[in-house]
């Protein structure tokens, strides 16, 4: 292996200058209102353990039922992002067939137009679809993930297809597989680490996505986690910094413990999964 | 949501259903029809705030329910981040909220677009009552001839002051009517005194430049027009360019980051300077922030040239199916007793003169007493009410920021930032 | 279940790839008809979303550069302007080409800087040693807060006057600037928020790395080479696919970022319009001016000038992106 004189040192330093702003976040956690304002140090003055009691039970609704109707928004989309964007994927980076050129810079450009001009005739057409409103107000922003719209994880998913050798496909087919047994037998195992990528990113981004969230939910009880921090800062009236801190530490922990959770899994590559049966 | 609404806003709807038809035949269900059969009524009710507010403003619809038990509330509630974005997006949809809270900023935008329901008629009919109202208040809400919102809460400028800190540096307070120059000259001894700059330069805020502008007979708007001419603006910003080479103001960058209207980055709260250029009603969250006793007066110059400014509105949409009953709403929030002092002050002093009275004599909170006092000495003087601000308000208002920034920073001097703000400004309200 | 059939080949150390895949590839032509119908069974989720939920709005989009549609009005007040919203952007708005110039500058600072320091990381990460993938989570961290009101407050405290940044520049004897309050420095500080948000391309890199078979690094340390000739000869090749993919989207993020500038900024894009960038800009114009029909023209000059950016980037991709699959 290349040299290791040095990493940790390098390691250490990166991380503190990394990590400096988040410990200044997280000690504002603990600050008064007064103090995240005005006390530049990261360790608070007087420490305020109650922002966080106070962040919890700020509203009618408990922020925990935030935090589930976030899982679940994320939960969905994570799956519905790996499905169908799995499925467009392969067909782009591995099949032959008409126009394939044509639509695979078709869905390049999908990412190309800025979204804040999309907002209102797709608020409009889901109007008309029905979907706004209801019991159950998370179909706009479910459904069109299971229609892989996010291009952003269909042109992922490509580009590592592209990395695995064709030979494998070739080789199956050989052996008599179709195009889904190929799909079946060397592009599901071998897409993993793009797949946890996927996951990864589907999560975190559902986590923190703002805007559309607001616009489509109405009702305190189904607010998702982004919406409901901006509740604590009325930037002309009432505000509540420090349960604002709290709460926005909070809501990082669980998109930690999943980051961790799954980045295991980009550790193992294509050497010790899949190849060999 | 509520039931149909006149079918106004089909533009994009029917643009949607000719692209659904092309490509592809999909599940899309149409419209949205659920009429009321039963007279039940739902009215959606939309508004920005904290939770203090929202908490407050449920329990008064709640009362108008128990009071009317056919009609119930959808309330949606959100901080002002968003607010004003997801209220054009659902009035774009044809889905705008039945009743919903809009500020003078953006009453114009929506009521010259005929968003907004003319409540006019139900003034006359006294369905909607404002005899109570100051007249300068309840005016402040016609737009073109029509009454496009109800004036929920009064509200004027007001310049704060650290009072710990003067004290403490044995320097006197400001007074409501010293003149500007008065008000730069005491910035500059107290501030030398308390090692802290005197004042923040107003000269980016758009509500001290029309304050200034009333005081020299000149207006902010003639309707959809500017009542000003370029030396106006050069002169303003020539006076706080003095006050800055005087010392009496802070750095451009400290006087930036008290541009922004956010209540807790203003320069007294955050202790960068000894005054801020306020709303009154902002006085008792501003005190939350800060540990120094905070006081309050009038803006510089000639107090009279303030005026009650609806800190905001309730407004009608002029689609709902329901518009006596939302009217009905919301002249209840503003002049029923018991709906009053559930209300208290949270969107500003309450219109209503009587209940105003009332809530005045039951508030313990100290700086809440204070705001109430001086914005009711200031009432005693009020002339006439400048008319609400046009269309393209909101973008002469960051084309002031910039332009003074400009100044501010030494990019530009008073003459060349003032030739640009003009020239901007007047092409936003023509447009 | 076992993969059928590669259990016979794991990918040859060399390149290129042995005979009987090269001469199989060449019968690829065979091989077009028989792929038509899977492929399109395959697409058919992404045809679907596209031609319902993304082509509507998106053409809704163009339709409405056209007019002078302001989100609020009748339909009745919205008209046919034809061209007009694009030549008024070209000709009459000077913030539109300060815009440009602001999103220029910070896409061409920002994008290199933040896939040299995800790449960077995620080589020094690529290796099993303890706490590994606590660091993985650490670096990963600030991209998590994506453009939350925390981020905000918590930047402009580090890079104010009186900031963190300030005292450290202190120990040196340096003295600061107001760096997040000065016109001159505030871009920077943004580009600095983008490049710490490092984490998801240095993610995507990670992924990247798995997939360079151990064996070639065995073969190449068999052939004498060290670990630079290594990275370059080995590492650098097999990974073009994917700082390909980071390339083209961290390009396209950076042209469109907002998020950042927005929250720095208040929505304000100040000081004096120094972090003004296109998409904030474009944001105003449709969400505060309600000029949305001259923000929709906006966009589609946005997506045809960053189009022809990254057509330009995948030109030059076919000379230095190698594919596995052999499909250039």
């Amino acid at each position: 292996m290349p040299r290791t004189l040095g990493r940790p040192v390098v390691l250490v330093l990166l991380t503190a200058i990394v990590l400096y702003p988040l410990a200044w976040m997280l000690g504002s956690a603990f600050k008064s209102p007064q103090e995240i304002l005005n006390n530049m140090a990261v360790w608070p003055r007087e420490f305020t353990p109650g922002n966080f009691a106070d962040g919890w039970s700020h509203f009618d609704v408990a922020f925990g039922r935030f935090f589930v109707n976030s899982a679940m928004v994320a939960g969905l989309t994570v799956v519905a992002n790996c499905v169908s964007c799995l499925l467009a994927a392969y067909a782009f980076a591995r099949l032959r067939f008409r126009l394939r050129g044509f639509w695979f810079a078709v869905m390049i450009g999908t990412l190309l137009l800025p979204g804040h001009v999309l907002i209102v005739p797709q608020f409009v057409m889901f109007k008309t679809f029905g979907w706004v409103g209801g019991d159950w107000p998370y179909a706009p922003l479910i459904v069109p993930q299971l229609l892989a719209t996010e291009a952003f994880f269909v042109f992922l998913m490509v580009q590592f297809m592209r990395g695995v050798p064709r030979e494998l496909d070739d080789a199956a087919k050989i052996d008599g597989c179709t195009a889904f047994g190929v799909f079946k037998h060397v592009i599901l195992p071998l897409s993993r680490p793009a797949l946890v990528s996927t996951a990864i990113f589907s999560f975190i981004w559902t986590w923190n996505d703002f805007f559309r969230q607001l616009v489509y939910l109405s009702d305190l009880e189904k607010y998702t986690v982004p919406v409901a921090l901006t509740l604590f800062i009325d930037s002309t009236g009432q505000s509540a910094v420090g349960p604002m801190f709290a709460m926005s530490v909070l809501s990082l922990a669980p998109v930690f413990l999943f980051f961790v959770a799954f980045q295991k899994m980009l550790v193992e590559g294509i050497n010790t999964t899949g190849l060999k049966g | 949501m509520t039931a149909t609404h006149t079918p106004r806003r089909r533009f994009l709807s029917s643009i949607v259903a000719g692209m659904i038809a092309l490509p592809l035949v999909l599940g899309a269900c149409g419209g949205d029809d659920e009429g009321s059969s039963d007279g039940k009524v739902e009215l959606s009710f939309f508004w920005w705030g904290g939770e203090a507010r929202a908490e407050l403003t449920e329990k008064a619809l709640d009362l108008y329910t128990a009071k009317h038990p056919d009609v119930t509330f959808k309330k949606t509630w959100q901080a002002n981040q968003g607010y004003f974005d997801k209220l054009a997006t659902l009035t774009a949809g044809d889905d705008a909220p039945d009743i919903f809270q809009i500020d003078d900023n953006f009453l114009s935008e929506y009521a010259t677009r005929n968003v907004t329901l003319d409540l006019t008629s139900y003034q006359e009919s006294g369905k909607l009552d404002t005899t109570k109202f100051p007249e300068g208040l309840w005016k402040y809400g016609v737009v073109d001839g029509k009454l496009a919102g109800l004036a929920f809460g009064e509200n004027t400028q007001g310049l704060v002051y650290n009072k710990s800190k003067l004290e403490a540096a044995k320097q006197p307070l400001p007074e409501t009517g010293m003149s500007w120059e008065e008000h730069i000259a005491w910035a500059q001894k107290a501030g030398a005194a308390a090692k802290l700059p005197g004042t923040q330069d107003p000269s980016a805020d758009y509500k001290a430049f029309w304050v200034w502008l009333r005081q020299q007979g000149k207006e902010m708007y003639n309707g959809a027009e500017l009542g000003f001419t370029q030396a106006d603006v050069q002169a303003w910003f020539e006076l706080w360019k003095g006050a800055r080479d005087g010392k009496a103001t802070p750095t451009a960058d400290v006087i930036h980051e008290g541009n922004a209207t956010d209540i807790t980055k203003q320069l007294v709260v955050t202790n960068k300077a000894l005054t801020s250029w306020v709303w009154a009603n902002q006085m008792p969250e501003l005190q939350k922030n800060t540990t120094d006793e905070l006081g309050l007066v009038a803006y510089p110059g000639d107090a009279s040239k303030q005026w009650p400014r609806a800190s905001m509105y309730f407004s009608v949409f002029r689609g709902t199916e329901h518009k006596d009953i939302a009217v009905d709403v919301i002249n209840f929030l503003a002049n029923d007793p018991e709906a009053g002092a559930i209300l208290g002050t949270d969107r500003g002093l309450p219109s209503n003169l009587d209940i105003r009275a009332s809530v005045a004599a039951s508030t313990d909170n100290a700086s809440m007493k204070q705001t109430i006092a001086t914005i009711d000495e200031l009432a005693k003087n009020y002339g006439p009410s400048p008319t609400v601000p046009p269309k393209g308000h909101s973008t002469v208002r960051s084309e002031l920021i910039k332009a003074a920034e400009e100044a501010q920073y030494g990019r530009a001097t008073p003459a060349q930032a003032a030739e640009q703000f003009f020239a901007a400004s007047q092409a936003a309200v023509s447009r | 279940m076992s993969p059928v059939a590669v259990t016979q080949a794991p990918p040859s150390p060399q390149r290129p790839p042995a005979g009987p895949a090269a001469t199989r590839r060449r019968a690829r032509p065979a091989r077009h008809k028989s792929d038509g119908l899977a492929g399109y069974i395959f697409l058919s989720p992404w045809l679907l979303g596209f031609a319902a939920i993304t082509a509507i709005p998106m053409l809704m989009s163009l339709y409405l550069s056209f007019t002078n549609y302001d989100v609020l009005s009748d339909w009745s007040s919205t008209e046919w302007v034809g061209l007009d919203n694009y030549r008024q952007m070209m000709t009459e708005d000077p913030s539109f080409w300060h815009a440009v110039r602001v999103t220029i500058t910070f896409a061409l600072v920002a994008t290199p800087l933040k896939l040299a320091a995800a790449l960077g990381v995620a080589l020094l990460l690529n290796r099993a040693f303890r706490a590994a993938g606590l660091f993985r989570g650490l670096f990963y961290l600030p991209s998590l807060l994506g453009g939350s009101v925390a981020v905000a407050i918590v930047w402009v405290s580090m890079f104010n006057r009186d900031g963190a940044f300030n005292s450290f520049l202190g120990w040196f004897g340096i003295e600061g600037k107001a760096w997040v309050n000065d016109p001159d420095y505030a871009l920077g500080t943004l580009i600095l928020l983008a490049v710490w948000q490092f984490g998801a391309p240095m993610v995507i890199f990670l992924a990247g790395l798995k997939q360079v078979p151990q064996e070639l690094y065995e073969a190449a340390s068999v052939d004498g080479a060290g670990p630079v000739r290594q990275f370059f000869n080995v590492t650098l090749p097999i990974l073009s696919p994917v700082i390909f993919f980071n390339l083209v989207l961290e390009t396209i993020n950076g042209f469109q970022g907002f998020t950042s500038a927005f929250v720095l900024s208040g929505g304000t894009g100040g000081p004096v319009d120094s972090t003004l960038m296109y998409t904030l800009h474009l944001y105003n114009k449709g969400f505060t001016e309600y000029q949305m029909g001259y923000a929709s023209a906006m966009a589609w000059v946005f997506l045809l000038s960053i189009g022809l950016v990254t057509v330009l980037i995948f030109r030059t991709g076919k000379f230095w992106v190698h594919y596995s699959d052999g499909d250039d």
